[in-house]
């Protein structure tokens, strides 16, 4: 059976695959990938040789770099999901260009993001079996896991039937596959919302705002990804859908920053132990002003609103310093949910009684995170060469 | 069958540490500062010289608190973590899939990870090593020598708890999130 009569692909040659344009840049990118890559496989071998301490995690601070990463390249998951299925979900014109390139990514991201947590959860064979033999139906993990499943496969499909040109299918998988992505990751807000023994995390914050800062992440990727397909010379076409995204992208930043306002200062309004202290130290930290805020949301807002949108190129450069942002919001989001001490007093000799609980990520997991953005890289350049994923203007939505 | 609690006499605790080593040795937990199931929290006295507190220097031992209504049962996603027929919360290795959202939810600490079988763990009020051969006594109540603790069924009116319990007052920690303690600290 010819496999390219059921799923359109480009047939290619070791050699022809990687012929790529030898700029600079290219070339650069290419080690970059490998080097990345390199670095995840030899933290992975020491995981395997060490186990769990080769980490920096401790019995009070179980979470550590690898569950941020893992959050980190879920959220760009369900964000480039979102934000494509505003065109060929919901028929905003500015957007259906986007439609094959997002769901590819999305499908990247998650993989990515499996592969990284593949290293934190102790036994993930156990996982596979115990989630189906005997599901904790009361547990934000148990959903956020089978509904991740689930929406992979959708928008598996979706691409499926995008990549075969068949508007009816992809349309239909493209709704299911964004409900339950949007089921999957409010959920996954929820793993953190519902923890009532932690007041600086528990409530209805996360749920919402996992939504919302993953529209955020999917406009960042949308401009990383069109600014590095088209290198800066970008089609009239293309330039109309980026200028939209701006738009789209500063009201975004305008909501979220409204957000983390009242979220501070309810947080902080009365000193509740365990809360207002923490809300206190976190955003005073410099990994929420300088990570978060000012790379995170302030440069790019600032550029969005004094060009009114039309500082695309520069807003390519911009999404950099936003998704190092975003890096640091799930990196804090583990980290501070984690920062008050459960157990208050002081319990060895010698010692003082416990401050904020402390963790610092080993090269380990250094490596394992970092190596893992490689490992996206050279997904995306393998689905680049292997499918067709420009938006034909022929096609009818 | 049972409902196990226990009640502390924190008051009497002179912070010897009779009962982590009893409970270190019964359990076979390793060596090293996070494995540990139970544990003696040091309230420092308060106060400058002369004007210090006396009262606000005690020692209160703790452990899991064998919740009724377990945050770590609830947010275990293959229930690993269950109740057993003595309400006593329990963690099966062979489910566990070490996760440690368990870790994320328990407010009091309790849950280490066991390098053993490579799962998470907890006290366990020692059901595999005596509740199982009818025994009604842990290793930490046993050995303690200034009796501070008191180990039995609290749906038994006439055990030793529950009349302690009808006697005296009591606190239990973070009871306002309502896990429902099973462990006491008579005051
Ligand atoms: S104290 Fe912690 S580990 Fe023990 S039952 Fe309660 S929540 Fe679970
Ligand atoms: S670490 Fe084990 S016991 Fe704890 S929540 Fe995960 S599966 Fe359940
Ligand atoms: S054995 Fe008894 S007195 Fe000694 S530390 Fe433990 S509870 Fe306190």
């Amino acid at each position: 059976m010819d496999l390219s009569k059921l799923v359109p692909f480009n047939k290619h040659t070791v050699r022809s695959f990687f012929d790529f344009e030898r700029s600079a840049l290219n070339i650069f990118m290419f080690w970059f990938s490998m080097g990345l890559v390199g670095m995840m496989l030899a933290g992975i071998g020491i995981y395997l040789i060490e186990g769990h301490h080769a980490y920096g995690v401790t019995r009070q601070h179980a979470w550590g770099l690898l569950i941020a990463m893992y959050v980190f390249f879920v959220v760009s998951s369900t964000g480039l999901c979102i934000m494509s299925s505003l065109g060929h979900v919901f028929n905003i014109k500015a957007f259906q260009i986007v439609g094959k390139r997002a769901i590819i990514g999305a499908i990247i991201t998650i993989l990515t993001g499996f592969a990284v947590i593949a290293f934190e959860i102790g036994h993930p064979v156990r996982m596979v079996i115990y989630n189906v033999l005997t599901p904790g139906l009361t547990s934000a993990i148990w959903w956020m896991g089978t509904l991740y499943g689930l929406y992979l496969f959708f928008i598996i499909l979706e691409f499926f039937f995008l990549n075969n040109a068949n508007h009816k299918f992809s349309k239909i998988f493209g709704l299911a596959g964004l409900v339950v992505g949007l089921a999957a990751h409010s959920n996954l807000g929820a793993v953190f919302g519902f923890l009532v023994a932690r007041p600086i995390a528990n409530g209805v914050f996360f749920p919402l705002y996992f939504i919302l800062s993953a529209m955020v992440t999917g406009s960042y990727l949308l401009f990383l990804i069109y600014g590095w397909r088209y290198k800066m010379k970008f089609p009239p076409e293309v330039k109309g859908f980026m200028v939209t995204l701006s738009q789209v992208l500063g009201l975004l930043l305008a909501i979220l920053m409204f957000f983390e306002v009242w979220r501070a200062l309810t947080a902080i309004y009365g000193h509740m132990p365990e809360r207002g202290d923490i809300a206190i130290h976190m955003i005073t930290s410099k990994n929420f002003l300088i990570g978060e805020f000012l790379l995170g949301m302030l440069i790019p807002f600032i550029i969005i609103v004094w060009s009114k949108g039309r500082a695309i190129k520069a807003m390519v450069y911009a999404s950099i310093t936003g998704m190092i942002g975003i890096f640091f919001m799930r990196y804090d989001l583990v980290h501070d949910t984690q920062l008050a001490p459960m157990m208050p007093l002081k319990i060895r000799e010698y010692s003082l009684p416990p401050g904020l609980v402390e963790y610092i990520p080993t090269a380990t997991e250094w490596m394992i995170s970092l190596g893992a953005i490689g490992l996206a890289f050279m997904m995306y350049y393998a689905a680049d060469r292997f499918f067709n994923l420009d938006h034909d203007p022929e096609e009818s939505h | 069958m049972a409902r196990y609690g226990m009640a502390l006499d924190y008051k009497s605790c002179i912070n010897c540490k009779a009962c982590e080593s009893a409970c270190k040795e019964e359990n076979g937990i390793l060596l090293g500062a996070d494995n540990h199931r139970i544990w003696v929290g040091v309230n420092e006295i308060e106060g400058l010289f002369p004007d210090l507190s006396i009262g606000s220097s005690n020692f209160q031992p703790s452990q899991c608190q064998q919740c009724d209504n377990a945050p770590c049962q609830s947010v275990c996603p293959t229930n690993a973590t269950y109740y057993d027929d003595n309400g006593v919360v329990r963690v099966n290795p062979d489910q566990c899939i070490l996760c440690t959202y368990c870790m994320q939810a328990c407010p009091y600490d309790a849950r280490y990870i066991d390098d053993r079988t490579v799962t998470v763990d907890k006290c366990n009020f020692c059901s595999d090593t005596r509740l199982i051969h009818g025994e009604t006594t842990t290793a930490c109540q046993a050995t303690c020598p200034t009796k501070v603790r008191i180990f039995g069924d609290l749906d038994d009116p006439e055990s030793e708890i529950s009349q302690t319990l009808r006697d005296r007052e009591h606190y239990s920690l973070k009871a306002h999130l309502g896990t429902k303690p099973k462990l006491f600290y008579l005051t």
